[in-house]
């Protein structure tokens, strides 16, 4: 009758797993890029409001291709000078439906000048109102 | 007078949990990553001297340079873009929609991605890169 042979105990060497997790951590806090998005938040009346009140005199800032145009008059103004009209109208001290700003984009505006236009806008506490497509053919 | 020698004890770290704390660590950082939904957009962000730091929101829509628009980083035409921002808003709970759009995109291709989103109800987050005054 044989004899049972004790068998050797084979153990799995671990020890590189340690290295290769770390290196792991290490690639991804290498490799990995925190993004914190910077904007602003703005509140936009409906644009279903009602358009009578869009007929209203608001204060209207007409974006034409690269220029920006203020008021009702539509003088030509740089980005600076609305900025500065804009504070001079104090809207802070205004109740919210006298706050509001007309942006009367038109179709060749690239967005990065109705991006500054709109950020000056809030930055004086004003309130931008969109434009319906029927409403700008009116205007 | 003999001296006797003292044993020396060979120091010897325990690091056999080392790789179970790396590991979890690894875990750790796969399950709190939060992977890039837009990475294939392609989107030049606009400059402003007024913007600042904001919280990522859980909406998002992007307008890229070639007027495609983009909804939680899948296309969708702009004649559906209310109702699924309407869905996503009731679905999350959340109003606010961070909207990157292209710097050089022309008002016609935008306004009517504002108009969609005045009239989804959605607060609007502008994204942009701040300028230097």
């Amino acid at each position: 009758m044989p004899l049972s042979r004790s068998r050797p105990f084979f153990e799995p060497d671990v020890t590189s797993f340690a290295d290769i997790a770390f290196l792991l951590i290490i690639f991804f806090i290498l490799t990995t890029t925190f993004i914190v998005p910077a904007g602003q938040k703005l509140d936009i009346p409906a644009a279903s409001a009602d358009p009578a009140k869009a007929e209203d005199k608001q204060l209207t800032v007409t974006l034409v291709a690269e220029e920006v145009h203020y008021g009702s008059e539509g003088a030509r103004v740089t980005l600076d000078e609305l900025r500065r009209n804009l504070f001079g109208c104090n809207f802070r001290a205004k109740p919210p439906d006298k706050r509001i700003v007309i942006v009367n984009a038109r179709a060749d505006v690239p967005y990065e000048l109705y991006f500054e236009v709109v950020m000056a806008i809030h930055h004086a506490d004003g309130v931008l109102a969109l434009l319906e497509e029927e409403e700008k053919a009116k205007k | 007078m003999s001296v006797r020698r003292r044993k020396r004890v060979k120091a010897i770290v325990p690091t056999a949990s080392f790789a179970d704390i790396a590991f979890l660590l690894n875990i750790f950082f796969m399950v709190t990553s939060n992977f890039i939904k837009e990475g294939h957009i392609e989107v030049k962000q606009p400059h402003s001297p007024e913007i600042e730091a904001m919280k990522e929101s859980q909406i998002s829509v992007a307008l890229d340079k070639d007027g495609e628009l983009w909804l939680q980083g899948k296309p969708c035409p702009v004649a559906v873009l209310e109702e699924g921002v309407k869905t996503l808003i009731a679905e999350l709970g959340d109003k606010t929609v961070m909207l990157k759009i292209d710097k050089d995109t022309r008002q016609e291709k935008f306004g009517p991605v504002f108009l969609a989103l005045s009239r989804a109800g959605a607060e609007l987050a502008l994204i942009g890169q701040k300028e230097k005054e």
